[in-house]
Parts: C-alpha cells; sequence; structure tokens
C-alpha cells in the first residue's frame, strides 16, 4: 500500500483522484458500518421485505378494482373508490366501532391493571421470593385454548362467571348472546389473558430502581401512595411505552380468539370487528381490493390509537 | 488501519462464519421462490400419466369424517395402485378453512388438483377456472344413474364441472324417545311447524327437559331453522322456489320468522349462544332436551359405539314437521381445477368418487346417503336405509341455503348477515325479513 502510494506520488491530479477514491472504498468496506451488516441488514431486509413491503404492496392492491380469480389486479389504473365504498358501508362502520372500542378498552385497562399488580407485587417481592410467573402463565397459554375455555366459563347455566355472581345474587347474564354485552366479555377474557404480561413489564421497570429512592421518600415523610404516585410511577415511562405497543399488537390479534371462540370468520353481530370482515370479504367472497381497503382502515386507526401516546411520550423523552 | 493485524486475514474468523451463513440463509430463501413452479405438463395430451402426484383437498378431518375419507382414499389407492396421490385434510368447521385455502391458491395461479366443495350456486365463484368433466359423467352413465337434481347441480356453464359424493339430508328432527313418552306427545300428530310449537309447549309444561336444543354460536344453524320453518308452512315448497329466485313472498318470510322467533325465544336452552351443536345434540341424547334440528351429521354422534344411545328406543327421526314430502338436499362433492398438470388423474378420480362402492363407503361411514339412485339400500345402515328410500320416493328437493347450493357466495354471505344481524337475540322479524330479500335478490 504505501509503495504504490509513493510511485503515483508524482504523477497527474486524476491518477491521485481514482487511489483516493480507491482509499475512501478500502475505509468504507473496513467500516463498522459495513462489517456490522450481516448483523443489521439482514434482518432489516427481512423485515422491510415481510413487514413494510407486505403494508405497501395491500395499499396498492386497495387502490386497484381487483376481485375474483380470473384477472390478475390492474395497477395502471388506481383510484380511492374502494375507500369511498368502505367508509359509506355500514359494516364497516360497526366493526370499526367495535375494533376502536376494543383497542382503547384493552390496552388502557390492561396497563392500568398490570401497573397495579406490579406495584403489589413490587411491595411484596423486595421483602420476599419471586412470584411473578404465576401472573404470566395464562399469556402462555395458546389462543385456542383459552377462547375454548373463555367459552364455558360464560355458559349461561353453568358457566363459573354466572355461578360467581350468582353467589352475590346477580345475573345469570347472557354474556355471549347478548350484543350489548359480548364485547365486554371477549374484552375481559383478553385482559385476563394478558395484564400479565404487562405487570411483568412495570415489575421489571420497577426492580430497576433503587431502594434508596423510598427511603429517601420516606424520611421526607411522603405517604406509600405519594411515593408511587410522585416518585416510582413517573420514571416508568419507558416500560409503559413498549407495554402498550405489544398490548396494541396484542389487540391486532383478536381475529384469532374469535375464530378460535366460534369456528367461523363471523363472530357474534357485538364482536364482529374489521379483521373478521376484512377475511370474510377477501377468502368468502373474493374482493380483494375492497378487503385491502379495510386491512388499511385497521391499520391507519391502530396507528390513530397510538400515536397521540407515542408523541406524549416522545416529548417526555420516553421514547 | 494499518495491514498489519494478522487476526483480520486469520483464515477462518467467527464473523466470517456468521457473515456466510446468513448469506446462505438469504440465497435460500430466494431459492424457495422458485422451487415449485416447474410444471411442465409432459406426457397430458396422450392420455399418460405423469409423475405430478393428484392433489386432493378436503375438509374431513376429524371423527366420522376422518374414517369415511380414510376408507375412501385407502379403496382408491387399491383400485390405482401406481397412481401418486396427495390426499391433504384442511380442518375447520363448514368449510371455511378449506374455501379460504383454496380461494389463496387459486388466487395465486396455484390450483389444487380437486377439492371438496358444494356444488350448486357455490361454484359459480371458481366460474372459468374448473375443469370440464361431461365425458366422465358420459362414459360412465353417471347422468342416468345419479339423482337428477344433484346431476343439475353439478352442471356450470351447460358443462358438468363436479361430481357429488354423498348427501345429508337436512330437513330432519332428531327426538328423543323418552322425552317425547314422557310428555305425551305423539310424533305422527306434528305436521306443521305450528304443531311442533304445541309440542314444544307439553313439552315444557310435563317435563324437565328443552323442549329443542339449538346451537347459537355461529349463524348457520340459526338461517337453517329459518327455512325448515318456511319450508313447513303451507306451500312452502313453492315459496321456497320463488325465493331463492329472488322473488320471495315477504309474507311468508316473515310468518316462518315469526315461528322461529317464537321457538327460540321460549322452548331452546338457555346457554345456546355458547355451544355448538355437538354439545346441542349431545344434551337431546342426554335427554336434557326433547329435540334437536340438524342435517342428518348429527346421526354420526349416535352410532359412535359410546353414544348410549339407540335408533328407535332412545332417539328417533321424524321429516322436520310440514316437510314430509321433501328431501332437503345438501350434496357434499368435489370440483377440479383446469389448469393443472393431473388432468388424467383428476378424471380417474371423478370416475372413481361416482362409483357405487366409494358412495356407500363413504356415506356409511359419514352418516350420509350416495346420489347414485342405482344403489342397493339395504347395503347402508337402517337409519341410512330408511334415508335413501325416501330420498329415492320423493320429487321435492329444495337445495340448503346455509350450505351452498341454491345461493352464490356474496348473497349467502349476506343472508348469514342478515340472520347474524338481526335474528341472533334479539329478533327483529322485520329487519331480517328485508335483509333476506335483499340477499335473494343478490342472486339475479
Amino acid at each position: 500500500m504505501e509503495s504504490s502510494q509513493d510511485a503515483v506520488a508524482g504523477a497527474g491530479t486524476g491518477e491521485h483522484a481514482v487511489e483516493d477514491r480507491r482509499a475512501r472504498l478500502r475505509r468504507f468496506w473496513k467500516s463498522d458500518f459495513v462489517r456490522s451488516a450481516p448483523y443489521w441488514g439482514i434482518p432489516l431486509l427481512l423485515m422491510g421485505l415481510a413487514v413494510y413491503g407486505g403494508i405497501i404492496w395491500n395499499i396498492l392492491i386497495s387502490l386497484t378494482d381487483y376481485q375474483g380469480f380470473l384477472e390478475r389486479p390492474d395497477y395502471g389504473n388506481l383510484d380511492l373508490e374502494m375507500y369511498r365504498q368502505a367508509l359509506s358501508d355500514s359494516a364497516v362502520h360497526l366493526t370499526a366501532r367495535n375494533t376502536f372500542v376494543l383497542l382503547v378498552a384493552f390496552t388502557s385497562v390492561s396497563l392500568v391493571l398490570g401497573l397495579f399488580l406490579a406495584v403489589l407485587l413490587d411491595r411484596d417481592i423486595r421483602e420476599k421470593s419471586k412470584v411473578q410467573t404465576i401472573y404470566l402463565l395464562p399469556m402462555a397459554l395458546s389462543f385456542v385454548v383459552t377462547a375454548q375455555f373463555w367459552l364455558w366459563m360464560y355458559n349461561y347455566n353453568d358457566g363459573l362467571v354466572n355461578t360467581v355472581i350468582g353467589l352475590f345474587g346477580l345475573g345469570p347474564y347472557n354474556w355471549i348472546g347478548n350484543p350489548s354485552l359480548v364485547l365486554g366479555a371477549v374484552i375481559f377474557a383478553l385482559i385476563w389473558q394478558f395484564s400479565g404480561y404487562t405487570m411483568v413489564v412495570f415489575l421489571a421497570g420497577l426492580q430497576s430502581i433503587s431502594n434508596d429512592q423510598f427511603e429517601a421518600a420516606r424520611v421526607d415523610g411522603a405517604s406509600i401512595f405519594k411515593t408511587y404516585w410522585r416518585v416510582i410511577i413517573p420514571q416508568l415511562k419507558s416500560s409503559s411505552v413498549s407495554a402498550a405497543v405489544v398490548l396494541m399488537i396484542f389487540a391486532l390479534k383478536i381475529f384469532t380468539f374469535l375464530y378460535a371462540m366460534f369456528g367461523t370468520y363471523r363472530p357474534p353481530k357485538g364482536t364482529d370487528v374489521l379483521a373478521t370482515l376484512m377475511v370474510r370479504e377477501a377468502f368468502q367472497l373474493q374482493k380483494w381490493a375492497y378487503s385491502a381497503s379495510i386491512a388499511t382502515i385497521l391499520l391507519a386507526m391502530s396507528l390513530l390509537v397510538i400515536a397521540p401516546y407515542l408523541y406524549y411520550q416522545y416529548r417526555e423523552g420516553a421514547l | 488501519m494499518a495491514p498489519d493485524s494478522s487476526a483480520r486475514h486469520g483464515p477462518i474468523t467467527r464473523r466470517k462464519v456468521l457473515g456466510t451463513s446468513a448469506g446462505l440463509v438469504v440465497a435460500g430463501l430466494a431459492g424457495c421462490s422458485s422451487a415449485n413452479d416447474d410444471g411442465n405438463g409432459n406426457g397430458n395430451g396422450d392420455g399418460t400419466p405423469n409423475d405430478v402426484p393428484l392433489e386432493v383437498l378436503h375438509a374431513w378431518t376429524g371423527g366420522d369424517g376422518a374414517d369415511a375419507i380414510n376408507k375412501l382414499t385407502s379403496m382408491f389407492k387399491d383400485e390405482y395402485p401406481d397412481l401418486q396421490t396427495d390426499f391433504r385434510p384442511i380442518g375447520g368447521t363448514g368449510n371455511v378453512n378449506l374455501d379460504s385455502v383454496v380461494a389463496r391458491r387459486l388466487a395465486n395461479r396455484d390450483p389444487p388438483a380437486a377439492w371438496q366443495a358444494w356444488p350448486g350456486e357455490n361454484l359459480t365463484q371458481y366460474g372459468g377456472l374448473l375443469r370440464n368433466i361431461t365425458d366422465v359423467w358420459e362414459d360412465n352413465d353417471y347422468t342416468d344413474t345419479m339423482n337428477e337434481m344433484a346431476a343439475e347441480l353439478c352442471r356450470l356453464n351447460d358443462e358438468y364441472r363436479a361430481i357429488p359424493l354423498v348427501s345429508h339430508r337436512m330437513n330432519n328432527l332428531f327426538y328423543n324417545v323418552h322425552v317425547f313418552e314422557e310428555a305425551g306427545v305423539d310424533p305422527s300428530s306434528v305436521d306443521s311447524p305450528s304443531a311442533l310449537i304445541d309440542a314444544f309447549d307439553t313439552i315444557q309444561t310435563e317435563t324437565d327437559a328443552d323442549p329443542m336444543t339449538h346451537a347459537m354460536s355461529s349463524t348457520w344453524p340459526t338461517l337453517q331453522l329459518v327455512f325448515q320453518n318456511f319450508l313447513g308452512m303451507d306451500g312452502g315448497y313453492d315459496a321456497y322456489t320463488d325465493f331463492i329466485e329472488g322473488n320471495g313472498d315477504e309474507d311468508h318470510l316473515v310468518e316462518a320468522l315469526e315461528l322461529t322467533k317464537e321457538m327460540l325465544q321460549n322452548y331452546i336452552n338457555d346457554d345456546a349462544s355458547t355451544i355448538s351443536f355437538t354439545e346441542g345434540n349431545s344434551e337431546m341424547m342426554k335427554g336434557n332436551a326433547g329435540c334437536i334440528q340438524q342435517g342428518n351429521w348429527a346421526y354420526g354422534m349416535y352410532r359412535a359405539e359410546d353414544s348410549g344411545v339407540e335408533y328407535q328406543e332412545d332417539w328417533d327421526w321424524m321429516a322436520y314437521p310440514g316437510t314430509e314430502d321433501m328431501y332437503m338436499l345438501h350434496i357434499d362433492g368435489f370440483t377440479f381445477a383446469r389448469d393443472t398438470d393431473t388432468p388424467v388423474k383428476q378424471k380417474t378420480w371423478a370416475e372413481f368418487l361416482g362409483t357405487k362402492d366409494a358412495q356407500v363407503e363413504f356415506g356409511n361411514r359419514k352418516g350420509a346417503i350416495p346420489l347414485r339412485t342405482d344403489v342397493d339400500t339395504s347395503r347402508l345402515t337402517p337409519f341410512l336405509e330408511m334415508t335413501a328410500d325416501d330420498f329415492n320416493s320423493v320429487d321435492q328437493f329444495p337445495p340448503t341455503i346455509a350450505h351452498g347450493l341454491a345461493l352464490a357466495p356474496e348473497p349467502m354471505d349476506a343472508a348469514m348477515s342478515a340472520i347474524g344481524n338481526n335474528f341472533m337475540g334479539p329478533y327483529d322479524v322485520e329487519a331480517a325479513a328485508s335483509a333476506l330479500l335483499d340477499a335473494a335478490a343478490m342472486q339475479g
């Protein structure tokens, strides 16, 4: 390397520039960026193709009039016709409302409940042994299992739910058969399954906070409630961001739960969500473009629900 | 960056290994996409089978269905030992999963050779993609030996494109003999839907059992029940024919919905919304319910060895009240994709499905009857023999709505929505009626 540079030292500036470029290229190939490429590049490529590529392709299909089996989608003629149809379709309104209620109620209740459990458990664990896995177990169960046993739990005659509330002189209620109760019943089942996860995330956050802060607060005369409210919980922002994002993703997986529960793509009216409507439009009626537009609406809606929260956390510096 | 760091020129570093293997993974993934599209179609023109196996998709994954298809496939393999096959079960009730797999494969231009499908209007969704098997029908005289209505339903655009295997009767009322006796209800006196409601009333006052068990965790059993009442009323058959042609009589439909509403509100099990028809059926078998309206796949549970019930001693059958002269038709059959590399094998499979042996052996296991009219019905189990004799003697065959024969997928989906949105409790008769009429009108 040294000698070759010596040799060209006296030559024209053109050759010098070539050498310079070579050296830069060599530096580039040796740089951390390139050398680390196999580690981040391949996942990025796979992710980009599978997730973002999929999203873009889906949006593209939703702009065509693609339906049936006989013709390929015509990408030369794109318009928003499908979205116009979807926005005036009463089935989309109904399922969008159910999806929205599900996203908001499930995510927020799971967060609050998980935090509450984590605080309770944290008080205990600081002195005693670790028991949080018990609360995490429901998440390890498949939807196929939990959906079936919640169906049994909600049985009108001999389900556990009606039996228990019967002890307090309430009910019995037709949890699944009553359109105004069924969504709540499904959300409750999901909360049962995932609040343990939220709890573990918060618990990890709590345990990274040192005991000194509790002691300092106590010395200053703060009550336990005040200690958590003013000192501890504000430090859990990044935990709550990651928990909220994961919960949103689980809420979108409601399709699996409903399918396992009812065995068809058509759950009861009260729990019909955008995801089930989308599958029916696509795989029973072959309205590919229309169902792609429903999928885009679902994506936009999930982003809309989570966006204000993410933005708030971003401004607070937790993201 | 002096070139003296020998570590970087070492024979094999950890990074190199990782980098190379990651590269190989990418190359492997890229290779996958082109691995399975080498259809060459050799040797088809002259009728010699090639090495591509015959791919058959079906939804019989468990219980009596699995027994039946296993028997069928082993018979086929015995008869054609050199023919390569690939039978693939795809689970899920009412063919929902199977249909979506088929839809995905057809959209991706990778059709299965044959798949289980309901004939009739259900086939219209595959229009232009199905193989013409008229020569199989004609060469084997299936045109004469199959039930006429079934044969007609296997035609699309003037050619035969499906083959029927077996039929389940839809207009059944299975009842628990002990419950009916205890209540003092004589089944032969129940000859109309309103007489059935009277019988329900007697059962409710005289026994502890629910008069009828009904499953509402999915929509189709209710859609089915509405049209049993529709058919059972006076003039039901003609009204039904008009309805599925899109000219339904609203008054007739409203009355059928009113009857159904009365049944569902007062005479069924309280936990209907959380149970499936198999759970409901076992309540009837245990005597906790008087009867159940279902396709005769329900019979599969009674005949199981450990069922604990005997035909005519514990359970018995009657045609749904008012439909004694009808056989409400359901058909399980197969249809065939046009663009495949296995045209000869597809026709061999079609021919086999139409044989008496295939239909009888499959039917006996599945609890369904053959669609051939020339089989010796004594080869069937006693209950099926009775059903088959009935089948061969009636001349009204209203095709089922809930199982794809009468309505194409889009109107059928709309009919399901009509029931699902308005008639799963609370029961809105007017809204359900107009939505059902709109659904049938889409058929046009």
